[in-house]
């Protein structure tokens, strides 16, 4: 059941260059929250800006919200001014999620994209001895805070992390994509059943192209311009596989990459 | 006067446990807010545009935010009538509150058979005619800038409508919306509800391209809200006059119960809250008991409070 309240925030930190995690005292919607669903999140009471802010879910512990951002625009440039003990109306948790059924999950994630991959890895930690990871990074400059922050929250002996980085830094030097593809060629015969994606829309679609191609099943964390949050203002509109459109917000944000119109979107 | 405010309003042929109704196209088709607001807290909504066939709607980016408010280019995006009657209405019918349906046609022929189809169904209390959309190619906004055409849209509907109410809603996209609000009146409209969108556009400097795949969109949140209390005003001044039983209905960037309050002391009598469901879920009911709690403290109730204004 989703719900709308004023959540207090606990802490709002900068993790990194331009990237924060803020935590917000919201127990109702933390414990509703499942991988791969999102809040709408009102930075500022008054009509400037205007409309609510979609954020993934990056974590929930202990009736706090946990939210990794990067400030992109005047939204999130106002967030990072959010003191603890301040409220901002929150509702949520919205979409469908991640289905974390699967039995050999691997999941990949691209930058910030990691944010609501994050919580997703919690979940199958308790399910599985081992949770595999790729990520692509800019490089160890850019991404230092998400790398340290998969050292830290994702620490487990459980989670094994592959790195890709564009700079070489660290990991292989390349696209996330080349990891996977690799991996997809050298996994036999424990090749992932399903890949849980979430990243720039470029990356998910070529992740999406290589699912396709080594027929693994593929679900991808979509974003689009939103306004309500709760499936009505239609403004989310992602281009579906047999014509019309998907809203986000509804039938996403996690999609099927089968679904998806990868050539209209 | 007593505590409780009398709130109840009699507007465009439907009774309204309080003067806020929810604006087409930013409620769905109610269940979406479900989770949000009390049962019975707002007066009743106005549905989703309804058309004949299923829309599916402009390619996106479908919306933009802009100073104070935002543009769509939606498209009419809807179910269709007959998945609008077999899966939306029947839940509708249950909930406190009036049911009033939105719906759009291409021609004015499927506006009477809309309105036949629509009028016979015991769940809805009136029917809205969107008239205004600036987001389509046929029909919309084409219909509601010509007197001529917005009369015989609303005579071809009220004609199917079987004696259920028949609202109007119109455009701001015009030199002056009296001659439009006087059309309906004379066709039959038991109400008009304005104003709908500005026609606007947003532009990214940088990439010299529109900020929407459909170019222009509608304007909407509370930096139209002065255009919409002069058109109200002056659509309500001309109606006293010519028909003085036809109601207006008044919206555009209402926030909060003060808001609300203007457009009615403007003339309106009832509101609808439209972009302010998308920045607060639970802004419809808010403003209605914002609204309640401004007439207790003036000493006034709704109907009285609708038309006041001091000139």
């Amino acid at each position: 059941m989703s719900l709308s309240l004023k959540a207090k925030v606990s802490s709002n930190e900068p993790v990194g260059p331009e990237i924060y995690l803020l935590s917000l005292e919201a127990p109702a919607i933390a414990d509703a929250a499942r991988p791969g669903q999102f809040v709408m999140l009102r930075v500022s009471p008054g009509p400037e800006p205007l409309l609510a802010r979609p954020f993934s879910i990056h974590g929930a512990d202990g009736g706090k919200l946990l939210i990794l951002y990067q400030v992109k625009g005047k939204g999130t440039k106002l967030l990072t001014q959010a003191c603890p003990g301040s409220e901002l109306l929150t509702w949520g948790p919205l979409g469908r999620g991640f289905d974390l059924t699967a039995e050999r999950p691997l999941l990949v994630a691209g930058g910030m994209g990691v944010a609501p991959i994050a919580f997703a890895i919690e979940y199958l930690c308790n399910k599985f001895d081992e949770v595999r990871l790729l990520c692509g990074v800019a490089g160890t400059v850019r991404h230092e805070a998400l790398i340290k922050l998969f050292a830290g929250r994702l620490g487990s002996a459980r989670v094994k992390i592959r790195y890709s980085s564009e700079d070489g830094s660290i990991g292989r030097k390349g696209l996330v994509t080349d990891l996977l593809k690799e991996h997809f060629s050298t996994s036999q015969p424990l090749k992932p059943d399903t890949v849980l994606a979430c990243g720039p829309l470029p990356m998910l679609k070529a992740v999406a192209l290589l699912c396709a191609e080594f027929e693994v099943a593929c679900q991808t964390s979509l974003e689009a311009p939103m306004a309500c949050g709760v499936g009505a203002c239609l403004g989310c509109a992602i281009p579906a596989a047999g014509g019309g459109y998907l809203r986000a917000c509804q039938e996403g944000p996690v999609m099927e990459a089968s679904l998806v119109d990868w050539e209209k979107i | 006067m007593s505590p409780a405010t009398d709130m109840a309003v009699t507007v465009g042929g439907v009774r309204l446990a309080n003067p806020v109704l929810a604006a087409s196209g930013t409620f769905g088709y109610g269940r979406e807010y479900s989770p949000y607001l009390e049962p019975g807290a707002i007066g009743g909504l106005v549905t989703k545009g309804v058309s004949l066939q299923p829309r599916a709607g402009n390619p996106p980016p479908r919306i933009v935010e802009t100073a104070c408010g935002m543009l769509n280019a939606i498209g009419l995006a809807n179910v269709g009538l007959d998945e609008f009657l077999a899966h939306k209405l029947p839940w509708l019918t249950e909930q406190p509150g009036a049911v009033v349906v939105n719906l759009y046609g291409e021609s004015v022929g499927e506006f009477a058979e809309l309105a036949q189809r629509l009028g016979a169904q015991p769940g809805v209390d009136a029917l809205e005619l969107n008239v205004s959309c600036p987001n389509v190619k046929e029909g919309g906004m084409a219909f509601g800038c010509h007197p001529g055409a917005v009369g015989e849209v609303t005579a071809a509907a009220v004609a199917g409508a079987q004696g259920k109410p028949v609202w109007v809603k119109l455009t701001p996209n015009v030199s002056d919306p009296a001659p439009m609000a006087l059309a309906a009146a004379q066709a039959g409209a038991q109400a008009v509800s304005l104003i709908n969108t500005l026609l606007a556009m947003a532009i990214d400097a940088g990439t010299r391209r529109p900020k929407l795949a459909n170019v222009v969109g509608g304007l909407s949140g509370p930096a139209i809200k002065p255009v919409g209390l002069r058109m109200v005003w002056q659509v309500a001044s001309a109606l006293k006059a010519e028909h003085p039983t036809v109601d207006v209905v008044g919206l555009g960037g209402i926030m909060s119960g003060i808001d609300a309050a203007e457009y009615l002391i403007a003339g309106a009598k009832a509101v609808q809250v439209g972009t302010a469901s998308f920045t607060d879920p639970a802004a419809a009911g808010r403003i209605a008991a914002e609204l309640a709690a401004y007439c207790t403290e003036q000493g006034v109730s709704a109907a009285e409070l609708s038309g006041s204004l001091r000139v």
